[in-house]
């Protein structure tokens, strides 16, 4: 079990062929971009793939102007914000494993975070029990938590998001 | 009968087990990895949990997190499949403890069954026979050396922790031996994280017979007949039949009654398979016991009508056999042949991809067992096995008729996708396997005798 159990999602999804080369992702994101730009309204998924490397992108409408010049980094982040779709940056803290997930150490305590609180790498944001285990969740990047995503003692899956965050400065 | 079963496998066996419950009227968990987030079993089951990553030890091999999906679905029970945690007596014990009924032999059976070394000792007792070797551990090289000066060359060296056809390795002569003692004794401890290896006699000219058996918590037992498995590459299995061809009937009964009598020994409960070597003087020496659903189980459900999946859960509900030994008849011939995305013609080597053309063989007395479909990308990181194509004729040689049809039927493509079907398709037309007389070292054979055969060759990255 890692101590990480907070991923940072930004570049591109992490289940895409993260060993192939920039440049195949370049050309991706270039044929993306220019599928975007010919089109005149925003699509609600974009899906391309070429060998190992895939794309998965669902823009929201309003973002698809600030989007289509951006690089990969900002395009598919976004992508993630559409998915959830009543978030605004995009970027998240998720579960890394499945169990129910806590906000706090035990039933009434103050929770580890809230929306508006600034958290640091190693700081604990949560935890998940799975069979009995109760394993820490930690931040892994500096950020401000936005929105709260799972309820306290709410089932979640791997991946699943928890909390809606912004990058900050470290 | 349970209400909800969750599967804690991926492939084509997850989907086998769903149709199982289905057909039971039992309700279907499907756990997923990020990779196999598409997969057929996702799209069947009524429920699918993503519980890890594509790497196993993070998903299919990560125990909280299937116990945490099933807890929070309600499953009462769990089906493992096969490899993955089919056979971890921790893995059944933990299932116990959070009071899902784990569907398999209890913990303490698989635990005993699943040392090699152990297993030898109790089968021994059990009066099943044995190939010449140590009954223990061995130590050192010398405490080794002193057992093959017993049995003479050549043998085998055997991982006590090991399966799936790995941490082996046969030996020769005396000039090998030191090193192989080592080099397996490293590859157990690598593999296995048990490093205690025990030797064997070696069969050059030996069949690979098994017998299926199925033992309910009542304490009946019964054998559903053998399946011949002699066609191997690096002992993976490329083709499984049933009958045995040329297998006299007389020692067919006798390892039926000794794989029924070992099972009853160890209190054996659920599905399980009794590994037989058999040289050609007909006599059978006992090589381990499976305590899980096998990949092969199809040919033995073609010939006696038992759907064994159906029959495993039904055991672990607490349910009495429905068929007593005299119910069992083995009519016809069954051949299964593993479709793997590898390519034959560079040394097997993993070649998997996007299908985009997938149309499995069908019409009279072909089954197939796949996860596939067209568009799949069959991920890079688990193994090979993509479809089995099964076969029933009321005779052997209709069976592999009908089979060559079969193959020919089954169109796989895409890029840099390459498959065994082909190499199947010689393998079973060779004359030597056709007249049934083959042994364990046919598929070598074949390659050998393979004019397109090229050796691979890497270059440097």
């Amino acid at each position: 079990m890692t101590t990480n159990d907070a991923i940072w999602l930004s570049g591109m999804d992490k289940s895409a062929g993260q060993n192939d080369s920039a440049d195949v992702l370049k050309q991706l994101t270039d044929s993306a971009l220019g599928l975007l730009a010919g089109l005149d309204r925003a699509p609600k998924s974009l899906r391309i793939k070429a060998d190992q490397v895939e794309i998965e992108v669902a823009w929201p409408e309003v973002e698809v102007v600030a989007a289509a010049p951006a690089p990969v980094a900002a395009a598919v982040a976004t992508a993630e914000a559409a998915r959830s779709a009543d978030t605004g940056t995009g970027q998240f803290f998720v579960a890394h494993t499945v169990g129910v997930f806590y906000r706090s150490h035990e039933p009434g305590a103050k929770p580890f975070v809230d929306a508006g609180d600034v958290v640091m790498p190693g700081q604990q944001i949560g935890i998940i029990e799975a069979m009995k285990l109760m394993i820490p969740v930690e931040a892994d990047a500096p950020a401000r938590i936005v929105e709260v995503l799972v309820a306290d003692g709410g089932a979640v899956e791997y991946g699943d998001k928890l909390y809606a965050i912004e990058p900050v400065d470290s | 009968m349970f209400g909800k079963v969750l599967i804690a496998n991926r492939g084509e066996i997850a989907l086998r087990v769903a149709r199982a419950c289905r057909e039971l009227g039992v309700d279907t968990v499907a756990v997923y990895s990020t990779v196999d987030r598409d997969s057929a079993v996702v799209r069947y089951a009524d429920e699918a949990v993503h519980i890890g990553p594509g790497p196993s030890k993070r998903s299919y091999l990560n125990m909280p997190a299937l116990i945490a999906s099933a807890l929070r679905t309600g499953a009462d029970a769990i089906h493992p499949g096969y490899g993955f945690l089919s056979e971890n007596p921790y893995f059944a014990e933990v299932c116990a403890a959070n009071g899902i009924t784990f569907i398999g032999p209890p913990a303490d059976v698989i635990a005993r069954l699943g040392d090699k070394v152990a297993a030898r000792t109790l089968m021994a007792q059990a009066g099943v026979p044995m190939l010449p070797g140590s009954l223990r551990p061995l130590a050192t090289v010398s405490e080794a050396k002193a057992v093959v000066d017993e049995i003479g060359f050549p043998v085998i060296i055997k991982a006590a922790a090991g399966g799936g056809g790995r941490g082996m390795s046969v030996v020769h002569g005396e000039a090998e031996f030191a090193r192989a003692y080592r080099e397996t004794k490293a590859a157990a401890q690598a593999l296995f994280g048990d490093g205690r290896v025990y030797v064997e006699r070696y069969l050059e000219k030996a069949r690979h017979v098994e017998i299926q058996i199925l033992a309910d918590t009542h304490g009946n037992v019964i054998q559903l007949g053998e399946r011949d498995c002699s066609a191997q590459r690096r002992h993976q299995k490329l083709v499984e039949e049933t009958p045995a061809p040329g297998l006299p009937d007389r020692v067919r009964d006798a390892m039926g009654k000794a794989a029924v009598r070992g099972a009853r020994s160890v209190g054996y409960v659920g599905a399980g398979t009794f590994e037989f070597l058999v040289d050609e003087t007909g006599a059978f020496y006992f090589m381990e016991v499976n305590c899980r659903i096998q990949v092969e189980h199809p040919v033995t459900e073609m010939v006696t009508g038992v759907d064994l999946v159906q029959e495993q859960i039904r055991i672990a509900a607490g349910e009495r056999l429905r068929y007593r030994q005299q119910d069992v008849a083995l009519r016809g011939a069954a051949v299964e042949c593993r479709i793997n995305v590898e390519d034959p013609n560079r040394g097997f080597a993993p070649s998997p991809g996007v299908l985009e053309e997938f149309v499995p063989a069908a019409g009279p007395f072909v089954r197939v067992d796949t996860h596939g479909y067209q568009g799949y990308k069959v991920p890079a990181d688990y193994d090979s096995l993509l479809a089995k194509v099964v076969v029933w004729a009321p005779d052997r040689a209709q069976a592999l008729d009908r089979m060559a049809r079969a193959l020919e039927e089954f169109r796989i493509s895409g890029r840099g996708v390459r498959t065994t079907s082909a190499f199947l398709g010689e393998l079973i037309a060779n004359p030597v396997f056709r007249r049934g007389e083959h042994t364990t070292s046919i598929v070598d054979d074949v390659i050998a005798a393979r004019s397109t055969w090229t050796p691979v060759v890497l270059k440097a990255a």
